[in-house]
């Protein structure tokens, strides 16, 4: 499939937004509500006009703007699943999948499991029926680029791992370009082959998701990829190891360089927890109170005094872990990095 | 010098320039006198009535509604074309002409009734057919013609000249103009008879005729 | 005691209210025997008036569609300078006397008017005044019918393939509809009710500008028997639009309305 080529600039009501990347598969935008994650979208399917640059898909020309050209939204082959759906209330889902007119509908109810609703308008259907309705919708015009917005985010929290599953599926299935856009950087990881964190108007870092979590480029990267970010004081300890001094008075060691005003990252699943102290290889142990206590899944998130550290179920219930009481953080002065600030 | 409270007079709209003239103290309501005439059937709180003829208060009469109706004026017919004449009318002839835009009152509206007479009377009943409007009362045909819209209308000699500079005036031969007879009557349910009473003698005297003869009202015979 | 009072209050007050609305509308069906009433009918004076409005209701209907559509359309979905005052242009003939749309026709179609026309005396120019009286009526009701339309769902359209005209006849048209036939009844009474600007624009001419209102103040000084059965035949005639609007099956929009939670 060809690669869908994005390089422009979008002036917004508050700032302007810059992109220039490339999708092959899938890539996720993810970044806070309001950097314009959604108007990029809407600039790629042709709904919003970027004031420069071009957005290409293989040897098609969608926008260049220096040359004048700007294809319609329908003269563009996008395929856009929006945020609430949009679907149409006056026609039913077999008279929406069909609005592209392609054919294949039948073809398309079946595939998504909503053959037995053809005839139901969308006003009584649940989240995940008109999820699927939009897709089947959005694909039944056969694009040659598809984009989700926020596709997870109008699902209850039951449903939205199942749908997670099934998208995912069918993503990799499609081998289309796709663009999709999220708050949750969870999802993003889940679905996307590369992300890419937008902040204010720029595209930050571009990469898997692994990469992202790894080689974190800087503190808001770091953030929202779920890592501990904790402020502090760097300065060059021995043993070629660099001593962070945070505000309440505690002592980290991070294997990595850094001088000043720094932000030490820490994975949550990085550290340990115990009940009491042990002297061990890690090198830095945070004393704290437990502020809360997370079941996510088969694992749960403990926050202890600034950090938040991941353990299995099983152990959290052998600690006896609760709101309140005291336990110990410890990690290995190799599990932590320095980014700037 | 009045004492007594105003009294409520309905007027034929022929009367809306000369009435205040002659008494400005009263409270007056012009409008068609059919029109009305219907009020006062329909229990308006009027005093005296003063009609464009004699058959609507005499009708009142036998009703039981007004007292013995006393003509009081007279007045007669003209014909009006706008100031720039567009349709270039210059005679009451000129009506047979087709396509001419005539305004006259409805008929029941004493002048209206008054204009068919004038027609046939000048063997002119085939002008009806020009007739693009039948209007509730004469202030409604002069307004036409004085704003260009009609070519042709048909007022009272009184009504042409309180817009002199607007519209021109074609006459009309003495020997086909109807009898044109204003009359007034006290209302029976008036509460003010004695006032209305002595409004009506007002009207006969000499003082109120000058004034009415000055508008261009007719004298009485 | 006071609520006792208060709600006593609340119930003589709607019984007011309700009582002075319906009364008139009864008294003129009690003033006449039915049976009169039909008789009237036959009238060369009421089926003529019935005809010129009827003809010039509907003429001026199909124009206010025609035209206002595309004009509410315009207005609901873009945001230009100017815009607020266009709107309130429209909307301003509602506010004004009939009279005096009346004289602002004359002014501008009359034979002395800024457009030198020869259009007052015909029947074209009832079919203006009541255009002009009623249109925004419809245009004012088309503006919000569009613009409750969900951007998002318009956008959709686009997508997937189809261009402004098609979406507009396939989306917005279809979802504004309930709004836009509300408006067009609306805006069908007034325009059927219509006497001032009428009266002063068209002037008055049994069969070809008299219409039923202009014939109920026309005979009231005449016949106040066909003057009753004129009105009696414009309440019937109204209130037979209003139980039709009612009851349009696509009038009720709440089909279209669904929960924003999964």
């Amino acid at each position: 499939m060809a690669a869908l080529r994005l390089d422009f600039t979008l002036p917004l009501r508050d700032f302007e937004l810059t992109l220039a990347l490339d999708v092959v598969r899938t890539v996720a935008l993810v970044g806070p509500s309001g950097a314009g994650k959604t108007s990029v979208l809407r600039a790629i399917a042709g709904l919003a006009r970027p004031s420069a640059g071009r957005i290409e898909l293989g040897d098609e020309t969608w926008l260049d703007v220096e040359r004048g050209i700007d294809l319609r939204p329908e003269e563009r082959r996008v395929g856009l699943v929006f945020q609430e759906y949009a679907l149409f209330p006056h026609l039913s889902v077999r008279g929406n999948v069909a609005y592209g007119g392609r054919g294949r509908v039948d073809e398309l109810l079946e595939r998504f499991h909503i053959a037995h609703l053809a005839e139901v308008k969308p006003g009584t259907l649940s989240g995940g029926e008109r999820q699927r309705v939009a897709l089947a919708r959005a694909l039944a015009r056969e694009p040659a680029v598809l984009l989700l917005d926020e596709p997870l985010s109008a699902l209850d929290a039951h449903t939205k791992s199942q749908v997670r599953g099934e998208l995912s599926e069918l993503l990799h299935g499609l081998d289309l370009p796709t663009v999709l856009v999220t708050h949750d950087y969870e999802d993003a990881a889940a679905l996307a082959d590369e992300v890419g964190v937008i902040v204010d108007g720029k595209l930050r870092q571009l990469a898997a998701p692994a990469e992202l979590v790894a080689r974190p480029k800087d503190a808001f990267v770091a953030s929202f990829t779920g890592a501990n970010l904790l402020h502090g004081i760097a300065r060059r300890a021995g043993d070629d190891l660099t001593e962070v001094r945070l505000p309440g008075g505690e002592q980290l060691f991070s294997s990595d360089h850094g001088e000043g005003e720094v932000g030490v990252v820490v994975y949550p699943w990085e550290i340990s927890v115990a009940r009491s102290h042990t002297v061990d290889s890690a090198l830095n142990v945070v004393r704290g109170e437990i502020g809360s206590v997370v079941e996510v899944g088969n694992r749960v998130r403990v926050r202890i005094g600034p950090v938040t550290a991941e353990i299995t179920a099983s152990s959290s219930e052998r600690l006896e872990l609760a709101r309140g009481g005291v336990a110990y953080a410890t990690f290995k002065a190799t599990g932590t990095r320095i980014v700037s600030l | 010098m009045h004492l007594a409270a105003a009294l409520t007079v309905f007027a034929a709209a022929s009367l809306t320039t000369v009435m205040p003239q002659i008494d400005s103290h009263q409270q007056y309501s012009f409008d068609g006198s059919n029109a009305l005439a219907s009020q006062i059937r329909q229990g308006a709180p009027a005093d005296v009535f003063e009609s464009a003829n004699t058959a609507i208060p005499q009708q009142l009469y036998d009703e039981g509604l007004v007292e013995k109706p006393v003509v009081f004026t007279r007045n007669a017919l003209i014909m009006i074309v706008p100031k720039a004449n567009p349709a270039h009318l210059h005679s009451v002839y000129d009506l047979r002409r087709d396509g001419i835009k005539l305004v006259v009152a409805a008929p029941g509206v004493p002048v209206g009734d008054y204009t068919r007479t004038v027609l046939h009377n000048l063997g002119l009943d085939s002008a009806l057919s020009n007739v693009v409007s039948n209007e509730n009362d004469v202030r409604a045909v002069l307004a036409k013609v004085a704003l260009g819209e009609a070519d042709a209308g048909f007022v009272y000699t009184t009504d042409a000249r309180t817009v002199r500079g607007k519209v021109a005036t074609i006459g009309i031969r003495w020997s086909a103009q109807p009898i044109v007879q204003y009359a007034v009557a006290v209302v029976r349910s008036s509460s003010h008879k004695a006032a209305a009473r002595a409004f009506v003698a007002k009207l006969l005297r000499p003082t109120a005729q000058m004034r009415l003869q000055a508008a261009g009202f007719l004298r009485l015979k | 005691m006071r609520r006792v009072v208060a709600a006593l209050g609340v119930f003589l007050a709607t019984f007011v209210a309700l009582g002075f609305l319906a009364l008139p509308i009864v008294a003129i069906f009690v003033r006449v025997p039915p049976g009169r009433l039909i008789a009237q009918l036959g009238n060369p004076v009421v089926t003529d008036a019935l005809l010129v409005s009827l003809e010039t209701t509907l003429v001026a209907q199909a124009l206010i569609l025609a035209f206002g559509t595309p004009a509410a359309y315009v207005l609901a979905s873009r945001r230009f300078r100017g815009r607020g005052l266009l709107v309130t242009l429209v909307e301003l003939p509602l506010v004004l006397p009939p009279a005096v749309a009346g004289i602002g026709l004359l002014a501008a179609f009359g034979r002395t008017g800024l457009l030198h026309t020869s259009i007052p005396f015909t029947q074209a120019a009832v079919v203006l005044a009541v255009a002009f009286v009623a249109s925004p009526l419809y245009v004012r009701a088309g503006i919000a019918a569009f613009e409750g339309v969900d951007a998002n769902v318009v956008a959709a359209s686009r997508t997937l393939g189809a261009g402004p005209v098609r979406t507009f006849f396939r989306v917005v048209l279809p979802l504004a509809r309930a709004g836009l036939v509300a408006g067009a009844a609306l805006a069908f009474a007034r325009g059927l009710g219509e006497f001032g600007a009428t009266i002063m624009f068209a002037g008055s001419l049994r069969g070809v500008t008299q219409t039923l209102p202009l014939a109920v103040y026309s005979q009231f000084d005449v016949n106040f028997e066909v003057a009753l059965a004129v009105s009696a035949l414009l309440v019937l005639i109204s209130a037979a639009l209003l139980v039709a609007l009612k009851w349009l099956p696509s009038a009720s929009t709440s089909r279209f309305r669904f929960a924003t939670s999964s």
